[in-house]
């Protein structure tokens, strides 16, 4: 081994062992007579800084080991869709007429639909040279016709970010509201009959129907609706908030327990469910981050007053408080 | 054990022999807390507040050995800090985790030019290419332990390989990576 490689493998065993759980002052006092060897210093910084950088990245590298896709394919944004259930179907049906037909260029393009799998991530560039960064479990579809842009949000969440185009207006359709932009990003969520939009840069007009004149929103701003109710809230928000999934984090302001057992449930197969009346109302502040379903488990229990039984085909939370069925 | 607070009967000549090792030890106590924390910027805050605590010692008896000292003192404080975390429900911390990725330019907040998101994700790309070329087991450690948050004995419970193995796996992973990325 060369002498550098030396130092970087001595440099590597002292701040692994520097990690463990237990050290003591001889651990200290040893490294620091090692630090004082030749080449020690910088053998240590570097790997110390690698180490950090690690930490810090952790969940982006944990998404991106965990979709090994998107990892073998070395361009900064990939663009994957799939054809799925009744829509592919029309699709398939509209791709046929165009071969056969020679009037076919003259039927609507056909919308592509933008799948992610519970636990997955994707990055999406549209032709028009828009974003969408679909997260975990999210059904969105896209046509790019003359006169606009039209994106339907099936269900999910997305982040988008749109593009200039004045001649094209792209329009968002989810639920019973219409999104239209220029050329700005923003966050739209819907899942469960909930709407949110959030704005991060530019303008935002949200129409719902029913509402006769549409919300303006500004960066920092988010629109919450309920699907068929009337009337929509506007609040200030921290807006980096709503996209922390986007870096396998999610984020709660004084949010109750079923709203982050809902999140949760769109990153894994096996369901979490609440018992004991009070259980889904608990209020929780703080920052999940998006790993294994079992250590986000073990971190929710220990910042709140939960216990966590699994189950056969799911783990049920109960609150502490409430008294068992 | 003594809190960090009442060790001290110390006369203002060991005091002054305990601040000027401080000075002399500084940047590897840095270098030590960093390892610990994760952070070299939370190290050093770490290690201002030792100088606090130091610098605001009324006497100091004499002392054996300086420099354990000033480990001990500076492990108290870390573990202070970590328990007050922990009764915040570890917030503080993650909230300052998001901040640094806003201004490390990773998106949100502030918009990154385009420069910076593509010099970003480059990086990225090349951590996670160093981490799939490691060999299997080294990098099956690695994952648990770095990414997954397990400990070195609980990543070897799963393993079913001993802890000094999961070390050594650990501690190559680190020097392969370091090679490839610095």
């Amino acid at each position: 081994m060369s002498r550098s490689a030396q130092h970087l493998q001595e440099a590597a065993d002292w701040l692994t062992r520097l990690q463990r759980p237990e050290v003591e002052e001889t651990d200290w006092l040893a490294f620091d007579a090692w630090l004082s060897e030749p080449g020690a210093l910088e053998a240590y910084d570097a790997i110390q800084a690698v180490d950090e950088e690690i930490f810090q990245r952790g969940p982006a590298v944990r998404g991106e080991l965990a979709e090994p896709r998107r990892a073998t394919v070395k361009r900064a944004f990939t663009i994957d869709w799939r054809w799925l259930g009744g829509l592919g179907a029309a699709a398939a049906v509209a791709a046929v007429a165009i071969v056969v037909a020679p009037w076919g260029e003259l039927l609507p393009q056909p919308d592509t639909l933008y799948v992610t799998d519970k636990g997955e991530n994707r990055a999406v560039q549209l032709a028009d040279g828009s974003h969408i960064d679909l997260n975990t479990d999210s059904h969105v579809s896209v046509r790019l016709d003359k006169d606009a842009r039209r994106v339907t949000v099936h269900d999910g969440q997305a982040l988008f970010d749109v593009a200039h185009d004045s001649q094209r207006p792209f329009l968002i359709t989810a639920g019973d509201e219409t999104v239209r932009v220029v050329g700005t990003k923003f966050d739209v969520r819907r899942r469960d009959g909930q709407l949110s939009v959030t704005v991060l840069r530019g303008l935002v007009e949200v129409s719902t129907d029913g509402e006769d004149t549409p919300v303006r929103l500004r960066p920092g701003q988010m629109l919450e609706h309920v699907e068929g109710a009337s009337g929509v809230v506007v609040r200030a928000v921290a807006a980096e908030d709503q996209v922390g999934w986007r870096s396998g984090r999610l984020i709660y302001r004084d949010q109750p327990l079923g709203r982050i057992v809902g999140d949760m449930n769109h990153y894994f197969d096996r369901p979490l469910r609440l018992e004991g009346e009070t259980t889904a109302n608990l209020r929780f502040s703080g920052v999940l981050i998006v790993d294994s379903q079992d250590a986000m488990v073990r971190r929710l229990t220990s910042l709140m007053p939960l216990s966590a039984t699994p189950t056969d085909d799911s783990i049920v939370l109960r609150g502490k408080s409430s008294a068992p069925n | 054990m003594a809190d960090a607070g009442d060790l001290l009967s110390v006369t203002s000549s060991d005091k002054a022999v305990l601040l000027g090792l401080y000075e002399e030890k500084r940047a590897n106590l840095v270098r030590f807390f960093a390892a610990r924390l994760g952070s070299r910027a939370e190290a050093e805050d770490l290690v201002q507040d030792l100088y606090l605590r130091l610098s605001g010692m009324e006497a100091v008896g004499p002392v054996d050995n300086p420099s354990a000292l000033l480990h001990r003192i500076g492990s108290n404080l870390m573990l202070d800090r970590l328990r007050s975390q922990k009764r915040s429900g570890a917030r503080d911390n993650d909230w300052r985790a998001i901040n640094t990725t806003a201004v490390a330019g990773q998106e949100i907040a502030d918009e990154p030019s385009a420069d910076e998101v593509v010099a970003g994700r480059q990086r990225l790309q090349a951590l996670v290419e160093a981490v799939e070329d490691l060999p299997e087991k080294t990098r099956q450690a690695f994952q648990l332990h770095k990414l997954d948050g397990h400990s070195h004995v609980e990543t070897a419970r799963r393993m079913g390989i001993s802890v000094s193995t999961v070390e050594k796996h650990i501690s190559s992973a680190l020097k392969s990576l370091t090679r490839r990325l610095r």
